[in-house]
């Protein structure tokens, strides 16, 4: 069978190095040259990206540095101190705990979740929808039953009566908590566009090469909407940071030894705060807003990058 | 032998209405059609769109579930998942797709698209299937630095070529061709085409070719195959379809060639609306009560039309075909 090819061609093994080489020369770039092309482009992207990167790893390092359990104490010293004084940059609430360190160590906890939730409910929301578009059927009308059910569920309800029935949760039941309620969204969206993908020829094409299904959904239908994927993953991250930050602020996120962003905004629940203390919530408000701005740029470039009639960065 | 054999093949699809979703109807897609092709030769399977040829190329290459009837290949029904998977059905059946863009996965390289059925079915050494890739890129007339390109940067006809190159690429029996030029312009389709012929020659491949455009049809294939609402209305050498065309479907279609010259612009004129009176008012004689084909029934040797039998003996003698 190879001499049938042989024959009919004029390419033979002794050219396959410099043939291989003259191809890399002419080779299309790779994704990551290409996302950072692409950032390069976009200067507020690049600046949003600097201060998320930068942000993250301050608060993941200088968190270790802060013992929490001491700073929580109270001291009545420094009730609301004013901020900008040497032993208070940002303040001090009403317990005289200091907002600069919360702001760290609660940032930590709020991003650590909102990571973690990110991940795995963006993991099982994807793999569900691609799942569930690709087979279609008996199994896509079982799968969207399921979803269907937890949709029908009071999502922020059974989160809140979940917290108060299980006894010592901390946050990394929270995110599991969390995770159950928050694929929803990923997957329905992930199975409309593999629903129309799984229809286009090269999926025919594969089949007819003999590529087995999970090869087909994850390696030929996946990278094909990953464009879709990244600006999911991304917007959903700048949600989960809500997620918590918002149940915190009811109360019923991490408990409140745990410092956390929502336990800070929490503080503007007194109006007192609000008019004289503005400096025991206006950071953790102001964090809040950036990291999400910045977030969604990032996630702009991300896309531009994955879908090639969008670039805006060098031409390959 | 021939190379397959489909044997009263039907593809329905089932219309579900109300509120159980209950199965009321169905859409006769393909509706009970036979005929074999031979090895090495390419046969033409013809008719305007929704006349279900496409759907039959796709159960020949095992892309679409068939309802009932039979395709033997080797001896085996491959109509069944199993057969398939035992023979490696698709190492020796591959096809060619209409559209080459989407039939191209955007994200991935030339290189990786070509080697996917090499690596699915032949499990090369990394050099072997580069230099396989390679060497079937030159078949085809493209240059080894496609090898790291995305199909994005080719035209058409160069997207339409890598798409052959794929399916000859593991050394097929038989490639189903599923208008593979009609997105063309005209110039690259005869490129396409004449890789197409090339590569028949070379390696002895048949073609089921599929298309609506009876001029390539001609120049393509000995063998035709007109279909109409999922069934056969005629079957024959290029020379009985094109010479004595019998049935009002055929030669309505024949009628359709756009002609260039402009002196007897008239007289086409004249001859396209006659067959089309004749189509309109003679549609009871044409087909069944139900509006459907009639069975075929052999009129020569190698031709075949779907008429009542009286009928297509008074036609055939009309034509001054050699009576069976």
């Amino acid at each position: 069978m190879a001499e049938n090819f042989e024959q009919h061609s004029d390419v033979s093994a002794a050219d396959l190095a410099r043939l291989t080489q003259e191809a890399q020369a002419e080779a299309t770039p790779s994704t990551a040259k290409i996302i950072w092309s692409e950032f390069k482009a976009d200067k507020p992207a690049m600046a949003a990206l600097f201060i998320i990167v930068g942000f993250i790893l301050f608060v993941m390092i200088g968190a270790l540095f802060i013992n929490t359990p001491k700073m929580m104490e109270t001291n009545i010293m420094g009730y609301f101190n004013q901020p900008f004084t040497s032993d208070y940059w940002l303040g001090a609430d009403s317990g005289g705990r200091s907002v600069a360190k919360q702001l760290i160590v609660g940032s930590r906890n709020s991003i650590g979740i909102a990571i973690g939730l990110t991940i795995i409910s963006s993991t099982f929301g994807i793999c569900w929808g691609l799942i569930s578009g690709y087979f279609n059927g008996y199994i896509d009308w079982g799968m969207q039953r399921v979803y269907d059910f937890m949709m029908m569920l009071p999502m922020t309800m059974m989160i809140i009566v979940l917290v108060t029935i299980i006894p010592h949760y901390n946050s990394v039941t929270l995110t599991l908590i969390f995770s159950i309620f928050y694929w929803e969204g990923t997957s329905r969206l992930i199975r409309s566009r593999t629903l129309a993908e799984s229809e286009k020829d090269y999926v025919s094409a594969s089949r007819t090469s003999g590529t087995n299904h999970w090869k087909i959904i994850f390696r030929e239908i996946m990278p094909n909407i990953s464009s879709l994927i990244i600006v999911d993953c991304t917007l959903s991250f700048a949600e989960n940071i809500g997620v918590e930050t918002g149940l915190s602020y009811l109360g019923f996120g991490l408990p409140s030894q745990t410092p956390s962003l929502g336990t800070m905004i929490a503080n503007a629940n007194d109006p007192n705060n609000i008019t004289q203390y503005w400096w025991t919530w206006l950071p953790a408000a102001l964090e809040i807003i950036i990291l999400c701005l910045s977030i969604s740029y990032v996630g702009q470039v991300l896309r531009r990058a994955a879908d090639a009639s969008q670039r805006q960065g060098a031409a390959d | 032998m021939s190379l397959i054999e489909i044997k009263d093949l039907k593809v329905h699809y089932p219309i579900r209405t109300g509120f159980w979703n209950r199965i009321t109807d169905s859409v006769r897609a393909v509706d009970g059609i036979t005929f074999n092709i031979e090895a090495g030769e390419t046969y033409g399977l013809v008719g305007e769109s929704g006349s279900g040829k496409s759907t039959t190329g796709k159960s020949v290459v095992g892309l679409e579930k068939v309802t009932s009837g039979s395709i033997m290949y080797k001896g085996v029904d491959i109509t069944k998942k199993a057969n398939r998977t035992k023979l490696d059905y698709n190492q020796d059946v591959q096809m060619i797709f209409q559209d080459s863009l989407s039939s191209l996965n955007p994200r991935k390289r030339i290189e990786d698209i070509i080697a996917e059925p090499l690596r699915n079915f032949e499990h090369l050494s990394k050099d072997d299937e580069k230099l396989r890739v390679l060497q079937l890129l030159d078949i085809v007339g493209l240059d080894a630095d496609a090898l790291y390109k995305y199909p994005h940067q080719f035209s058409g006809g160069q997207r339409q070529r890598i798409g052959v190159a794929r399916a000859v690429a593991t050394n097929p029996k038989l490639i189903i061709a599923d208008e593979p030029v009609s997105a063309l312009d005209l110039s690259v389709q005869a490129q396409v085409l004449n890789f197409m012929k090339k590569i028949q020659r070379e390696f002895g491949i048949s073609y089921l070719f599929i298309s609506h455009d009876l001029g390539v049809v001609r120049h393509m294939c000995n063998n035709i195959a007109i279909m109409n609402r999922g069934r056969l209305v005629e079957i024959g050498t290029r020379e009985d379809i094109y010479n004595h065309p019998l049935h009002i479907y055929t030669k309505r279609l024949l009628a359709a060639i756009p002609e260039t010259n402009v002196n007897q612009r008239a007289a086409h004129r004249a001859s396209r609306l006659a067959v089309e009176k004749i189509y309109q008012e003679q549609q009871s004689k044409y087909y069944d009560e139900n509006g459907e084909a009639f069975p075929l029934i052999q009129v020569s040797p190698t031709h075949a039309v779907a008429l009542p039998e009286n009928i297509a003996k008074q036609l055939a003698s009309q034509e001054g075909e050699v009576q069976a």
